[in-house]
């Protein structure tokens, strides 16, 4: 599976979820690897890393616990990114 | 500037300490965020009402942890705190500064922020507090440039913190410095990008006097020790007695495991009972010496009361040594601990916490540290013992 495909399919997933449940970044990897069993946790992360690398995904804070989530349009206009 | 009038807040510049309001005043004289932070802490005084909010999405691209964003509740009246985003600086080990290298944290933050600073706070980090979401990005790119990086926040590894160590500490049995470094160096990743179930912490105290309280405070807390007995100078205690020390209420009577004894002329240790606390030789320091072999104690899950109470460490590895060559083993032993807790812990749950729930058994076989008498904590409370079945084979 080629990294931009596991890119795709965590940012369906933290699509889908929006609103729902905070994710950790531990529970979209677990989530990936157990759709594609040939996958390794190694992959994923870096597959995620490179994400946020770039803002498409970002981490946020509340009650004082992290998660990964798709940043707002706001927030890509403050690091110019749109 | 000094737009409020702070009868309230100057009360706590009375007396002869030093005052945070004082400094907080000096601040706002030339910086508008510092003069509205007086303001909001004032109406708070009167109010008994807090205005912070804190939480929410900022940082720095790529990263995760470091900027703790904070906003006034009350913008309008405030607007100078209406943004007012702490921000973590990564400490040099053992908290060593040059004054030139103060400066320009200091040149830069006045610049940005609010020009107020915390150091340290209980974190470890060198604390800059009050900037605005707009800043943070120039923010972080002049520090950087400058080799200056963005201290753990949120649910990530926490900057590693620990005592000046060998640099300036003749009671030091480890590299403490050199461990912290190594460590901050080794977890990066888990530093700046916050993937973990909550918060984790590690501290290096270079002996029991654990100045970073990493006993009380640390996840993960190495604190040297050491193997052998206490070498005694009997010359040099005899100059401690004839200088007006009371040896028998100052050391014998105070030692935690009476192993001391002084007979007007010569102490004598059983070593054998000694807990290694560090009190004999902090008192005398010329006529007592650690013993020759030193190491580290390893302990793990301690934590302040936040969300449950606080707990205190408990011993995991009564004693690993701590040569440069063994900083892998540390990091290896770190990363497995990690590695259970972040399986098995809910979310904001700390190490000690899952301890409690499941028992140390699980985090010993998930480590592979055989148990071992020093790390009985307590006696147990209840009757009822579960062999595994690996407990008939043997």
């Amino acid at each position: 599976m080629e990294q931009k495909e596991i890119q795709d399919e965590i940012f369906a997933y933290l699509e889908k979820m929006k609103g729902k449940k905070k994710l950790k970044e531990k529970d979209v990897i677990k989530k990936i690897m157990a759709d594609h069993a040939e996958l390794d946790k190694n992959t994923v992360k870096t597959a995620l890393r490179e994400m946020i690398n770039v803002g498409k995904i970002m981490y946020a804070y509340g009650g004082g616990a992290s998660s990964v989530e798709i940043p707002s349009e706001e927030y890509l206009k403050e690091k110019g990114l749109i | 500037m000094a737009k409020y009038d702070t009868p309230m807040l100057d009360e706590l510049e009375k007396g002869p300490w030093p005052s945070f309001v004082t400094e907080i005043k000096k601040a706002a004289k030339t910086n508008k965020m510092s003069d509205d932070e007086l303001g909001q802490l004032e109406k708070s005084f009167q109010t008994k009402r807090g205005y912070w909010k804190h939480g929410g999405i900022v940082g720095v691209l790529g990263y995760g942890s470091g900027v703790i964003g904070r906003y006034s509740s009350l913008p309008e009246e405030f607007p100078g705190v209406a943004h007012f985003h702490t921000y973590r600086i990564n400490q040099p080990s053992g908290f060593f500064y040059t004054s030139a290298a103060l400066k320009e944290i200091c040149d830069i933050w006045d610049k940005y922020g609010s020009g107020l600073t915390n150091m340290h706070g209980s974190t470890g980090d060198l604390v800059l507090l009050g900037t605005t979401t707009e800043a943070l990005e120039p923010l972080f790119a002049e520090y950087s440039s400058r080799g200056w990086d963005l201290g753990g926040s949120g649910s990530a590894m926490r900057t590693p913190s620990c005592c000046v160590g060998m640099a300036r500490c003749e009671w030091a049995n480890i590299d403490a410095m050199g461990i912290c470094n190594h460590m901050t160096q080794h977890f990066q990743d888990e530093l700046h990008r916050p993937a973990f179930p909550y918060k984790f912490k590690i501290k290096v105290s270079g002996c029991a006097c654990d100045c970073v309280a990493a006993i009380a405070r640390a996840d993960l807390s190495i604190i040297g020790t050491w193997k052998g007995n206490i070498r005694i100078d009997q010359a040099e205690v005899k100059k401690y007695a004839d200088g007006g020390m009371d040896i028998q209420s100052e050391i014998i009577d105070m030692c935690p495991t009476d192993c001391m004894s002084y007979d007007g002329g010569e102490i004598k240790i059983n070593d054998v009972q000694c807990s290694r606390c560090m009190h004999c030789i902090a008192k005398m320091t010329k006529a007592l010496r650690q013993g020759e072999e030193k190491g580290a104690t390893v302990l793990v899950g301690s934590k302040a009361p936040i969300v449950v109470g606080s707990l205190i460490s408990w011993v995991l590895v009564p004693f690993i040594k701590c040569d440069d060559e063994d900083f892998e083993k540390l990091t290896e032993l770190t990363e497995n601990i990690i590695e259970w807790w972040d399986d098995n812990a809910k979310p904001r749950e700390r190490l000690g916490e899952l301890i409690e729930v499941k028992g140390m058994r699980p985090l010993l076989e998930a480590v592979g540290v055989d148990p071992q008498p020093q790390q009985v904590r307590e006696p147990r409370k209840d009757p009822f013992f579960f062999w595994a079945d690996s407990d008939f084979e043997k």
